[in-house]
C-alpha cells in the first residue's frame, strides 16, 4: 500500500497522472476546441472569403475574384469613406469626451462629494441596459411624435424636428446617446480601480501640501496605470465595434454609416456578397492592434 | 421521390456550409431532422406572414382558420416580426428551419432564391390553379432562368399618388382631372398655400423613395430606359438620368422637412391625420384606413402619377405582386405548396377579403364587379398603363437596389446639390458589382 502511494507521489511530480491528463484536456481541450471552431475557422474563412465572389448559398457558387473586393471598398463604395469617417468621429469623440468624463465623475465619486451615492446610481443606471434597449428609448424619445419632440412643441409627424435624418447634427445626438451609457461604464470601472489604491498615499500627498490635480496626476494617474490600459482599450473597441445602436434607430438602411453596419448589410442582408467579408477584413485589422496591446497587458498582471 | 432526394441533399450542404461560415448558420441544427419524413400533405402547416400589423395578422390567421376548416389541416400562423428585418434575412432564414409556407414577392426577390434551390417548384400548383390565374399573372411569377413558377401570386396593388378627396375639396382642387406635370405643380402649390405638406415623403428606409424616382423615370425616359438603366445597359451620368433628379429636386420645395426621419408608415399616418395633399405610395396599407373607420377608407382616392413627356404619356406602372412561396427545407414542404396553392385559389382570397384585406386580387374568379369603389379606381390606374414593373428593389438585382441605389436616393434627398458626384458613384458601383451567378 505504502509502496504504492510514494510511487504515485514520485510520478506525479515528473509528470501528469492520467487523471491530470483527463481533467488538462477536458479544461483546455474543450474550451480550445469550442474557440477554433467558432470563432478561428469563421475568422479565418471570413478573410479567406472576402477574396471571392459568392452570394452564401451555395458553396460551388464560390468563385475566386482576388482584390476586386477590395478594390470595390476602396474606390466604389459610395458609404465606405463616410463609415470610416464616423468610426473615426466616434473614436476621438470617446477618447476625449466621455472616457475623460467617466473618469472626473468615478474620481470625485470616490472623493465622497455630497450626494455621492445618488451619482453613483444615476451615472451607473444606463449601463445596465443594452445599446439596443438604449437605442431603442431614445429612438422614441427623439423620433416624430416622441417625448422630446412633444416637449419642445413638435407633437405632429408633420412637423417633427429632423433629429436622426439630419445631417449637420446627428452625429452628435448619436454620440451623445452612445456616451450616456459609456461614461458610466468608465465610471464604474475606474471607481472599482480608484477604490483599490492605498489612502495614505493620498494622505502623504496632502501632508506634503499637494494640489488636488497634483496628487491626482502624480500619484493616483501613475497608480492606476493597469486599469488606464484597459479603459483606453476598451474605449478603442467599443467605438469599433459600434453597431448595434445604429442598427436600430435607422434600420440596414445606414442613414449614419458605420463600418460595422456596412459588413452586415453587404454580407447578411438581401444584398450578401462578399464585399461584407473585405469590409469585415478591413473591421478585424483596424480592431486587432488594440486587441493585442488589451490582451498582452492583462496578460502581464496575471503573471505578474 | 427523386425530388425529395434532392431537397434533402440541399439542406445538408446547407447545414455543412452554415457550420463553415459560423453565424449564419446556427440555425440549420435541425433542419436534418425535420426535413425527413414529410411525404404526406396532410400534415400540419406552418406559415409566415409578412407583416407586422395588427391588420395583416388577422387577415394571415383568417386565411389559416378558413383552411382548416376546409379541409381539416392545422395551420399555425406567425408574423415576421419586422418585415425589412424579415426580408434582410430571407436567405439565412430559408437555409435553417422556414416555416413551410410564407407570404413574399414576386420578381428577382423570388427568382434569385429559386435558384439557388431554397424554393419549392409551384408550377403543378399553378397549373391545378387553372384559369383561376391570369396568364399575365403565371408569366409575371415566372422565373426566366428555368421557366418554372416559385411563388404563387395572390394579391397586387398599383403605385400612385394617394389622396383624400375630403382635404382636396376644401382647397378646391380636383386632382382627378389632373393629367400633367403643370396640373401637377398647380395641385402642390395650391396645397402647400393651404398650409398642408404637399408631397409628402419619408425615406428612412431607403426604399420608400424609389417609387418617386422609378416613376419620373418612367414618365421622363420611358419604361425601357427604366429597366435598362436598372439592369447596367443605360447610365447613371447620362444626361436623361440627371434629368430624373432634377425633377425629383423640383419636388422637394413642396415635401416634409423630415423626409430622412420618418418611414413608409409615417407618410401613410401624414395621409391619415390630413397634414398632406399627397403621398407617392403603394396602395397596401389601405386596409389600415378601413381598420382606424369606414368613412376614412371611403375617403381615400389614388389616380397615376402625371404625364412628364407627352411621348410616353402615363404608360408605365410599378405594380407589385405578392404571394405566398413555399420553402424546400420547411418540415412540410409539400403541405406548404397546397397551402400556398389554395392562398391564390378563390376560397383563400374569399377568406381573405372576408377579414378585411382590401387588395386587388390575382385569381380571375373574383371578379371586378365584387370590388369596391377604391380598388375599382385603382384597376383603373393599372389598367392605363402599357408596361406594369415590380418596384425597383425586385426589378433589379438586391446588392445594387439596397445598398446603392437606396442609400444615393438618401444622398441625394441630404444634398441634391451633390449630384454629379452622387450620380458617377453610382454608376461606379454598378461597375464594381461582381458576375450574378
Amino acid at each position: 500500500m505504502t509502496t504504492t502511494a510514494t510511487k504515485v507521489k514520485t510520478r506525479r511530480r515528473r509528470a501528469f497522472t492520467r487523471k491530470d491528463i483527463l481533467t488538462l484536456s477536458l479544461f483546455i481541450g474543450v474550451p480550445t476546441f469550442l474557440h477554433v471552431f467558432w470563432v478561428w475557422i469563421p475568422a479565418i474563412s471570413t478573410i479567406g472569403l472576402s477574396f471571392t465572389f459568392w452570394n452564401g448559398v451555395k458553396l460551388s457558387d464560390i468563385k475566386w475574384a482576388g482584390l476586386a473586393n477590395y478594390n470595390t471598398v476602396f474606390t466604389a463604395s459610395p458609404q465606405f469613406y463616410d463609415a470610416l469617417q464616423n468610426n473615426t468621429y466616434w473614436l476621438l469623440w470617446f477618447t476625449s469626451i466621455a472616457t475623460p468624463l467617466g473618469v472626473l465623475l468615478a474620481y470625485q465619486v470616490d472623493r465622497a462629494i455630497r450626494g455621492h451615492k445618488i451619482y453613483e446610481s444615476v451615472y451607473y443606471i444606463p449601463v445596465v441596459l443594452s445599446l439596443a434597449v438604449i437605442g431603442i428609448i431614445w429612438r422614441f424619445m427623439l423620433g416624430p411624435a416622441g417625448l422630446v419632440q412633444v416637449l419642445l412643441g413638435h407633437p405632429g409627424i408633420e412637423d417633427a424636428i429632423p433629429i436622426f435624418g439630419n445631417y449637420s447634427i446627428n452625429t452628435y445626438v448619436i454620440l451623445g446617446i452612445a456616451s450616456w451609457r459609456h461614461i458610466g461604464y468608465i465610471m464604474l470601472l475606474y471607481l472599482a480601480g480608484l477604490k483599490s489604491v492605498d489612502p495614505s498615499l493620498r494622505e502623504a500627498a496632502a501632508i506634503d501640501g499637494a494640489t488636488e490635480w497634483q496628487t491626482f496626476r502624480k500619484i493616483v494617474l501613475p497608480a492606476m496605470a493597469p486599469v488606464n490600459t484597459i479603459i483606453i482599450v476598451i474605449t478603442v473597441i467599443e467605438s469599433l465595434r459600434a453597431f448595434d445602436l445604429i442598427y436600430i434607430i435607422y434600420g440596414t438602411s445606414t442613414g449614419w454609416p458605420i463600418l460595422g453596419m456596412l459588413v452586415f448589410v453587404n454580407i447578411y442582408g438581401q444584398a450578401a456578397s462578399m464585399l461584407g467579408a473585405a469590409y469585415a477584413v478591413i473591421l478585424f485589422l483596424l480592431s486587432i492592434i488594440p486587441i493585442v496591446f488589451y490582451l498582452r497587458t492583462v496578460f502581464r498582471e496575471d503573471i505578474k | 421521390m427523386s425530388n425529395e432526394v434532392k431537397e434533402n441533399g440541399v439542406s445538408r450542404r446547407t447545414v455543412l456550409k452554415g457550420a463553415a461560415v459560423g453565424g449564419a448558420g446556427l440555425l440549420g441544427g435541425g433542419t436534418l431532422l425535420s426535413s425527413c419524413g414529410s411525404d404526406e400533405a396532410t400534415g400540419p402547416v406552418k406559415f409566415t406572414a409578412r407583416t407586422n400589423d395588427e391588420t395583416g395578422l388577422k387577415i394571415a390567421q383568417a386565411l389559416a382558420d378558413a383552411y382548416t376548416a376546409e379541409t381539416g389541416i392545422e395551420v399555425t400562423m406567425q408574423g415576421s416580426g419586422d418585415t425589412n428585418a424579415f426580408q434582410d434575412g430571407i436567405s439565412q432564414y430559408l437555409q435553417g428551419t422556414p416555416d413551410d409556407a410564407f407570404q413574399w414577392m414576386a420578381g428577382f426577390r423570388t427568382n434569385f432564391r429559386a435558384d439557388q434551390g431554397l424554393l419549392v417548384d409551384l408550377s403543378e400548383n399553378i397549373s391545378n390553379l387553372g384559369d383561376q390565374m391570369p396568364a399575365g399573372f403565371v408569366s409575371g411569377a415566372t422565373n426566366p432562368t428555368d421557366g418554372k413558377q416559385y411563388i404563387i401570386p395572390t394579391t397586387w396593388y398599383p403605385w400612385g399618388l394617394h389622396y383624400r378627396k375630403s382635404t382636396m375639396q376644401e382647397i378646391g382642387l380636383d386632382p382627378e382631372g389632373l393629367y400633367n406635370w403643370d396640373d401637377f405643380m398647380k395641385l402642390l402649390e395650391g396645397t402647400k398655400k393651404k398650409g398642408l405638406i404637399g408631397y409628402a415623403l419619408g425615406d428612412k428606409g431607403g426604399w420608400e423613395a424609389m417609387g418617386t424616382f422609378s416613376i419620373l423615370n418612367t414618365r421622363l425616359n420611358g419604361y425601357n430606359y427604366h429597366i435598362d438603366l436598372l439592369n447596367g445597359r443605360a447610365q447613371w451620368t447620362d444626361q436623361k438620368t440627371v434629368d430624373v433628379f432634377k425633377r425629383f429636386e423640383m419636388l422637394i420645395p413642396y415635401m416634409n422637412k423630415n423626409v430622412l426621419d420618418i418611414s413608409w408608415d409615417g407618410m401613410r399616418d401624414l395621409l391619415l391625420q390630413k397634414k398632406c395633399g399627397a403621398i407617392m405610395m403603394g396602395s397596401w396599407w389601405a386596409n389600415d384606413f378601413k381598420a382606424q373607420s369606414q368613412a376614412d377608407y371611403d375617403d381615400l382616392w389614388i389616380v397615376p402619377f402625371p404625364e412628364i413627356n407627352p411621348e410616353f404619356g402615363r404608360d408605365s406602372i410599378d405594380a407589385p405582386v405578392d404571394g405566398m412561396c413555399a420553402a424546400t427545407n420547411g418540415t412540410n414542404p409539400e403541405g406548404g405548396a397546397a397551402f400556398a396553392e389554395w392562398c391564390g385559389s378563390e376560397n383563400g382570397m374569399l377568406a381573405a377579403q372576408a377579414a378585411g384585406d382590401t387588395s386587388l386580387y390575382a385569381n380571375s374568379r373574383l371578379d371586378s364587379s365584387g370590388y369596391d369603389a377604391f380598388n375599382k379606381q385603382k384597376l383603373a390606374v393599372i389598367g392605363e398603363a402599357k408596361n406594369v414593373m415590380n418596384f425597383l428593389d425586385r426589378d433589379c438585382r438586391n446588392d445594387f437596389a439596397g445598398p446603392i441605389v437606396g442609400v444615393q436616393i438618401q444622398n441625394f434627398l441630404k444634398n441634391p446639390a451633390d449630384l454629379n458626384k452622387i450620380l458617377e458613384e453610382t454608376q461606379a458601383a454598378w461597375d464594381a458589382l461582381p458576375p450574378l451567378s
